[in-house]
C-alpha cells in the first residue's frame, strides 16, 4: 500500500512539475516521498528527530534562505526570478507567485522534523488542495458546513477529490465528516 | 442607608464599580476554572483508538470529542501522560530543569479534563512562569488593530504605516461597512510596508471573503477563524471541526499563514455552556485546533472578555487558556484586545499577565488608532497609551514589542503612506484620494480629523476591482509605476513569502529583510536565568531611550 501511495505521489509531483525531469530529480523525489511515509499524524517525535532523508528543520529552514534551490512557484519560477522588473513589464502573472505542492511537502517535512506531525498533516492536505481552483475550494468548504450536504453528496465530493484532483487525504477527511455528521444529525435533510 | 459613609460614597463612584460582577452560577456556565460538572480526567484506548474520553464512551461522543480523540490525542503517549500526577505535571511546567520539549511531548497525550486539572493547580505567577518557558517563539511580539469609523483608506494606510514603524509585526483591520473589506485590506497592505517592510496584514471578515482576499494576495495571514467548545455553539457558528480543518488547509494551500480564534466565555454568551467551566470548554478549543494542524490560536477570551472578567478567578482563567495554547506547542496571540473594564488599574493589571512573561503576540491587538475609531468595539490600550507602554517597557526592562519614535519620523511615514495609496488608487481606477485627505490623515489623531468620502462610490469601485480579478500584483505594479519602487519591492516580497511557505511554520513573523523568525529557527530556549529571550544590547539601548528622558549632558 505504501508503494502504491508513493508512486501516485511521485506521479503527482512529476505532473505538477511539467516537462523536463532528469532521472536524478526523480530519484530525489522518490527519496523524499519515502521519507514522508514514515511517521503518521499520531507520531510525536518531540525534539529534533528528523525522518530519514527528509528535510531537517535545523539545516534547511528557512527554505527561502537556506534551500532556495528547492523552491519554485507553481509556474516553475525560482524566487530570484520573481523580480519587480518583471512585474512592471507585465511578464509575471498571479500564477507565477503561487505556492507549489512540492514546497508544501518540504514544509511538512520541516514541521515533522521540528516535532509537529499534525501541522505536517495539515500542510499535506494543503498540497493536495493546490490542484483545486479557488472557487471550487470555497464550494467544498461550504459543503462541509453543517446541514449543507446529504451523506451521498459528501461521499460524491470525496470521490471527486480522489478521482479529479488526486486528493486522497482530503477525501478521507470528507468521508470522515460524512460519518460523523450522520451520527450527530448534522446532514442536510 | 439614610446616611452614607463618605469613603464608601467615594468608592461607589470609582470606575471599577461601574464594571459588572457576578457570583459563580454553574448552571449557565458562569464559572471560570472549576465546575462540579467538569468531567474527571480519564482515557481508554483500544487498538490505538480512543474509546472513552474523560469518562464518556465513544458512542456518546459529540463532534468535538470525536475530533479531539481522533486528531489531537497521541495514543502512543496517552497512557504515560495520563499517569503523571497533575500536581507533578504542573510543577514540571514551572521547573527550569524540565525541558520544554519533554513537556509538549506529554501534553498531547492528555485529555481536556486532565489539562484543566493541571492548570487549575497553578497560581498567577506560576502560570506566567509557564508562559515564559513554554511559548513557542523565543522573541515576543505584538499585533495591532488598524481601523476607523469611516473606513477612510488613506487614514488606514497612514495608521498602518505608523503602527508598523512603531514595532507591531502583525496588523489586523476589520470593516465598518462589510463591502469595504478589500479596500481596507489593500490600504493596510500598502501602509504597513512603508512603516516597516515585513509586517504581516490581515482583514477580519466572514470566512469565505477572508479566504478570497488571502488567495488574491491582498492579505498575508488570517485569524478570524472561530472555533467553540460545545457542539451546539460550533454549529450555530455555521461550522464543524471538519469544515474548519478544511479551511485551515485551504489557507495553507495558497501559502497563507493562519490561526484559529477562540476564547473563554463564548459558549456562555451563546447560551450553550453545558454547565462546564469556561476553561474546560476553552481547552477543547485548544485541542481541536491542535488536531487540525493549525500552527496557532488567538485566545484569551477575546470578544467575550466581559464574561470571565465578571466571575471569580476569571482573569486567571484567561491566562490559563493562553498557557494551554503554548502547552500544545502552538503560537498564541494572547488577547488584551477588547475593553472590559472602566478601571484603568484593572485594565493594565490584566495586560501585565501577558506582558511580563512575553507571548508570541502579547496583544491581538493593541489599538493602533484611537479607541473611538476601533471597530472591534475598542481595545484595552490604544494610541493614547503609547507612551505609557513605552515607559512600562523601560521600567521593567521588558520587550513588549514597541519602540520609541520621533514625531518627525511618524509624520514622514504617515504622509508617504497616504501619498503612495493616492497613486495606487489612481492607477487601479479607484475613487481619487485628494491632497486634502493626504494632508489631513498625515496629521490626524483619528477619523474625526479627516474629510468624509463618497461611500457608495468607494464600494462600487472596490466591487469592480474584485470582479475584474484585482490582486496583489496590481498593487505592486501601481506602486512601481508611480515612483514608489521601494514599497513595490516590499509588497512583492510579501507576496513571495507565499511561494516559499516558510511563514506557514509555527509562530512566524518577519524581520525588516523578510527573514522569517519562527518557532523553528527561533525556538524558545528558556531554562531559567541566563537563558531565553533577554532584552539587552542594541535593542535595550533603543527601548530605554524614550525622548522624554533627560540626559546628564543636558542638566
Amino acid at each position: 500500500m505504501a508503494d502504491e501511495h508513493m508512486s501516485k505521489k511521485v506521479e503527482d509531483m512529476i505532473k505538477a512539475k511539467g516537462l523536463a525531469i532528469s532521472p536524478d530529480r526523480i530519484a530525489d523525489v522518490v527519496k523524499q516521498v519515502m521519507a514522508t511515509m514514515q511517521g503518521g499524524p499520531g507520531d510525536s517525535s518531540g525534539g529534533s528527530a528528523s525522518p530519514k532523508g527528509g528535510l531537517d528543520a535545523r539545516k534547511d529552514y528557512p527554505l527561502a534562505n537556506k534551500r532556495p534551490d528547492l523552491v519554485q512557484s507553481a509556474s516553475g519560477l525560482k524566487l530570484e526570478d520573481i523580480t519587480l522588473d518583471k512585474v512592471v513589464d507585465g511578464n509575471l502573472t498571479f500564477d507565477d507567485i503561487k505556492i507549489k505542492p512540492e514546497t508544501l511537502e518540504y514544509q511538512a517535512q520541516i514541521a515533522e522534523s521540528a516535532g509537529r506531525p499534525r501541522l505536517a498533516a495539515n500542510l499535506r492536505r494543503a498540497a493536495e488542495l493546490t490542484r483545486i481552483p479557488d472557487e471550487r475550494v470555497l464550494e467544498i468548504y461550504n459543503a462541509l458546513r453543517p446541514y449543507r450536504s446529504t451523506k451521498q453528496e459528501l461521499l460524491d465530493l470525496a470521490g471527486e477529490l480522489e478521482s479529479k484532483y488526486e486528493a486522497s487525504v482530503c477525501a478521507a477527511l470528507v468521508r470522515e465528516a460524512a460519518e460523523v455528521y450522520e451520527g450527530r444529525d448534522r446532514l442536510r435533510k | 442607608m439614610s446616611k452614607r459613609q463618605k469613603r464608601f460614597q467615594v468608592l461607589s463612584e470609582r470606575p471599577v464599580n461601574k464594571d459588572g460582577f457576578i457570583k459563580e452560577w454553574v448552571e449557565v456556565g458562569l464559572v471560570a476554572m472549576d465546575s462540579p460538572y467538569d468531567p474527571k480526567p480519564g482515557i481508554k484506548i483500544e487498538n490505538g483508538k480512543v474509546v472513552e474520553l474523560d469518562g464518556k464512551p465513544r458512542q456518546e461522543f459529540d463532534m468535538i470529542d470525536t475530533w479531539i480523540a481522533d486528531h489531537c490525542i497521541d495514543t502512543k503517549v496517552a497512557a504515560e501522560a495520563m499517569a503523571i500526577d497533575s500536581v507533578e505535571y504542573a510543577r514540571m511546567l514551572v521547573d527550569i530543569n524540565v525541558p520544554r520539549s519533554r513537556i509538549v511531548q506529554m501534553s498531547v497525550g492528555m485529555t481536556p479534563a486532565k489539562i484543566v486539572d493541571v492548570l487549575k493547580r497553578m497560581n498567577m505567577v506560576e502560570l506566567m512562569m509557564a508562559m515564559q518557558k513554554l511559548r513557542a517563539r523565543r522573541t515576543p511580539s505584538i499585533q495591532a488593530h488598524v481601523t476607523n469609523l469611516k473606513d477612510t483608506p488613506a487614514l488606514l494606510a497612514a495608521d498602518a504605516a505608523e503602527g508598523a514603524f512603531r514595532g507591531f509585526t502583525e496588523l489586523e483591520t476589520p470593516v465598518g461597512v462589510g463591502r469595504y473589506a478589500p479596500m481596507n485590506a489593500l490600504s493596510i497592505l500598502v501602509g504597513s510596508q512603508i512603516g516597516r517592510p515585513g509586517v504581516l496584514t490581515q482583514c477580519a471578515v466572514e470566512e469565505a471573503l477572508e479566504l478570497t482576499m488571502g488567495m488574491r494576495g491582498l492579505t498575508a495571514y488570517a485569524e478570524t477563524v472561530s472555533v467553540y467548545g460545545t457542539e451546539q455553539v460550533f454549529v450555530d457558528g455555521d461550522d464543524t471541526p471538519w469544515s474548519k480543518a478544511f479551511l485551515a488547509s485551504a489557507y495553507a494551500s495558497r501559502g497563507v499563514k493562519m490561526r484559529f480564534t477562540s476564547g473563554t466565555g463564548s459558549e456562555v454568551q451563546m447560551g450553550y455552556a453545558e454547565r462546564k467551566s469556561m476553561l474546560y470548554l476553552e481547552i477543547r478549543c485548544v485541542m481541536l485546533t491542535k488536531g487540525a494542524g493549525v500552527q496557532g490560536l488567538q485566545n484569551g477570551s477575546i470578544s467575550c472578555i466581559g464574561v470571565p472578567g465578571a466571575v471569580p478567578s476569571g482573569i486567571r482563567a484567561v491566562l490559563a487558556e493562553n498557557v494551554a495554547t503554548v502547552l500544545m506547542d502552538m503560537e498564541v496571540a494572547s488577547g488584551n484586545d477588547q475593553t472590559f473594564t472602566h478601571s484603568p488599574i484593572r485594565n493594565t493589571a490584566r495586560m501585565l499577565m501577558q506582558f511580563l512573561p512575553g507571548t508570541d503576540f502579547i496583544f491581538s491587538g493593541f489599538s493602533a488608532v484611537p479607541n473611538y475609531d476601533n471597530m472591534f468595539a475598542g481595545s484595552t490600550h490604544d494610541t493614547d497609551d503609547y507612551d505609557d507602554y513605552l515607559v512600562l517597557q523601560r521600567d521593567f526592562q521588558i520587550d513588549g514589542g514597541l519602540r520609541p519614535v520621533s514625531e518627525e519620523d511618524v509624520i514622514a511615514v504617515r504622509n508617504k503612506a497616504a501619498r503612495a495609496l493616492q497613486e495606487v488608487f489612481e492607477e487601479l481606477r479607484l475613487p481619487p484620494i485628494t491632497d486634502e485627505e493626504v494632508e489631513a490623515v498625515t496629521y490626524a489623531h483619528g477619523s474625526k480629523d479627516v474629510p468624509d468620502r463618497n461611500v457608495p462610490e468607494d464600494l462600487r469601485a472596490i466591487d469592480e476591482f474584485m470582479k475584474r480579478g484585482g490582486n496583489g500584483l496590481d498593487v505592486v505594479r501601481a506602486l512601481a509605476k508611480h515612483g514608489f519602487s521601494d514599497v513595490a519591492g516590499a509588497v512583492l516580497n510579501m507576496l513571495k513569502q507565499k511561494v516559499s511557505g516558510d511563514y506557514l511554520q509555527t509562530s512566524a513573523i518577519f524581520d525588516d529583510d523578510f527573514v522569517v523568525l519562527s518557532a523553528v529557527n527561533d525556538p524558545n530556549d528558556y531554562q531559567g536565568p541566563g537563558t531565553g529571550y533577554r532584552l539587552e544590547g542594541e535593542r535595550w539601548e533603543m527601548l530605554k531611550n524614550i525622548p522624554q528622558a533627560i540626559s546628564p549632558e543636558d542638566v
